[in-house]
């Protein structure tokens, strides 16, 4: 199986959360390598000295304030957000037009790439269609849905969905089909019904191919949300950052980006987990 | 399904079965052509042949997993129509449920005919008890051994317990001393279990050890059943030790007479 590979169709131009992930380091080939607790140190000290040197240059004029900011001055305002709770509703409409895109995009997918999978007839006749909605940047759709369903949540939870779906239905339509053809025949010679191959094969097998676009879909459902906020909405991250942008204060932007930036980790870490959980009947790649 | 009442009757009857397939070009290509095959109950069957002689699609055919595009295939008397629902069927490939733990595996087939989960569970207890996997009933297939792979699947296989055996290579991917060790279990667990088996192996040693009788199969396409022979050898069988037997020698060197024959046809129309 084939399962490590990254999808096909999943990452072209993703989010933080797609970039590929490092392997697992084994413990057969550690002798050579940096002890993970020293490489923290240096990635920390990494952190200090472009930080620091931004901030030197940006105080002796090097670096025009206006466009970057301080590190200081960006570290003081996601304080003060935080401290004043200014940050927290905006964070949590941000988060629920993710989740909401993401949950609506998963179903969708699922359904309708399952459908497509299994009736040869519909998939022939959809495909030219998905590829041509797929083929569409999703951007240019943010007005249409700010038209359509307005400045609130719904307009950006359409929108992240048109994000979700495509990466959930390509990989379930995938996985679906290349079901490997002797565990199914296997099944049926113990008895399977039709039934049964869908809840002890065709779906475990599909949901493997979903889970390992988990991260993907995540992160773009948290784009979708941020984005069409950017474009017109009256709160969520997204919005705070336009906000700042209008007015010139570029300490917000970097405040707005470096909360986005922290938020998106540790949903990232949840999903680890979470996959980590499902998908422990998988080899450890390298073990 | 007992098989008392059905002594008589063949476990599985291929009568002139031929299966053709559809080439791309739109050609037709016969994998078998003709084959008369009958299995009667409690009887071990062997079937070899050179490689790409339709091995495969015999077995699938008294499988129902493939109609015969002639001929007709029988299992007990009844036309076999859709899956064989009296016999289960052991692949070449890992055919376990790789999300599934071992013992989920094998309980499988008793929970799809809708035995208790408990009681499945305690079933499948007493089969990974029998193929020595006691302690590996939390593990994934993948934290298996080749070996203790195929012990899950003949678990897996027997549980429900059928009236016919197929199995296709069981053991061809394993190293020859795990594969001795499996041979001799197998044998184990099919004496006096009254159930059919149709053995699929390219091994030659390992179809007279194990059989009653191999069925030699011609080089292929169109293969079909050059001959058969009974092989009378004493049971129970120490295959440790059978290879040595003098009549074991006789039967060898008779058989592997004509399959060479048929090897040698194999590789003159590769060379072609």
């Amino acid at each position: 199986m084939s399962t490590t590979t990254t999808r096909a169709h999943a990452a072209s131009a993703a989010s933080a959360a797609s970039a590929p992930r490092t392997p697992r380091r084994g413990s057969a080939h550690s002798r050579s390598e940096t002890p993970a607790t020293l490489m923290r140190v240096y990635q920390l000290l990494l952190t200090a000295l472009v930080l620091g040197a931004w901030e030197i240059l940006g105080r002796a004029g090097i670096i025009d304030t206006f466009f970057f900011s301080l590190p200081s001055a960006i570290g003081e305002a996601v304080w003060d957000w935080i401290v004043t709770g200014f940050i927290f509703p905006h964070l949590w409409i941000t988060l629920q037009e993710a989740l909401y895109a993401f949950i609506i995009g998963t179903g969708l997918g699922l359904v309708l790439g399952f459908l497509l999978a299994r009736v040869r007839f519909l998939e022939r006749l959809f495909e030219p269609f998905v590829q041509m909605f797929n083929a569409l940047p999703r951007v240019v759709l943010a007005p249409i849905f700010l038209l359509w369903f307005g400045l609130g949540i719904e307009s950006k939870v359409a929108f992240g969905v048109t994000l979700v779906f495509f990466i959930v239905f390509f990989n379930v339509l995938q996985g679906v089909k290349s079901v490997d053809k002797v565990l199914l025949d296997n099944a049926r010679m113990l008895g399977a019904t039709e039934r049964h191959l869908i809840q002890h094969v065709v779906l475990p097998s599909a949901l493997t191919w979903i889970f390992s676009s988990l991260h993907i879909s995540v992160g773009f459902a948290i784009v979708g949300a941020v984005v069409g906020e950017y474009l017109g909405a009256a709160a969520g991250v997204g919005y705070v950052i336009a906000q700042a942008q209008g007015v010139f204060d570029t300490e917000g932007v970097f405040a707005g980006m470096f909360i986005l930036m922290i938020v998106v980790l540790f949903v990232d870490l949840g999903v680890n987990r979470i996959e980590r959980y499902l998908l422990r009947w998988r080899p450890v790649p390298g073990a | 399904m007992t098989s008392t009442e059905t002594a008589h009757v063949p476990a599985v009857q291929l009568d002139a079965c031929t299966k053709e397939f559809v080439t791309p070009q739109g050609g037709s290509y016969f994998a078998v052509k003709g084959i008369d095959l009958t299995v009667m109950p409690g009887k071990f069957v062997s079937i070899v042949g050179p490689t790409g002689c339709g091995k495969s699609t015999v077995l699938n055919m008294a499988a129902g997993l493939m109609a015969p595009s002639e001929g007709e295939a029988r299992s007990f008397g009844a036309p076999v129509v859709g899956v064989n629902r009296r016999a289960s069927y052991m692949f070449q490939q890992d055919a376990l449920l790789p999300w599934k733990t071992v013992l989920d595996n094998v309980s499988l087939g008793l929970i799809m005919r809708g035995v208790g989960k408990k009681e499945a569970a305690a079933e499948a207890r007493r089969w990974l008890a029998k193929v020595g996997l006691s302690n590996f009933e939390d593990r994934y297939p993948h934290q298996l051994s080749g070996g203790m792979r195929k012990r899950t699947s003949i678990a897996q296989a027997w549980i429900v317990n059928p009236d016919i055996l197929l199995m296709d290579e069981p053991f061809s991917a394993l190293d020859v001393q795990t594969r001795q060790i499996m041979e001799n279990e197998l044998l184990d667990i099919w004496q006096e279990s009254g159930k059919a088996v149709i053995f699929i192996t390219h091994d030659l040693d390992e179809a007279i050890a194990l059989s009653d009788e191999v069925v030699l199969l011609s080089a292929g396409p169109a293969s079909h059943v050059v001959a058969r022979y009974d092989i009378t050898l004493p049971r129970p069988r120490n295959l440790l030790e059978i290879r040595d037997d003098p009549r074991f020698v006789e039967l060898h060197r008779e058989i592997w007479g004509r399959l060479r024959d048929e090897v040698a046809k194999t590789y003159a129309a590769k060379a072609a």
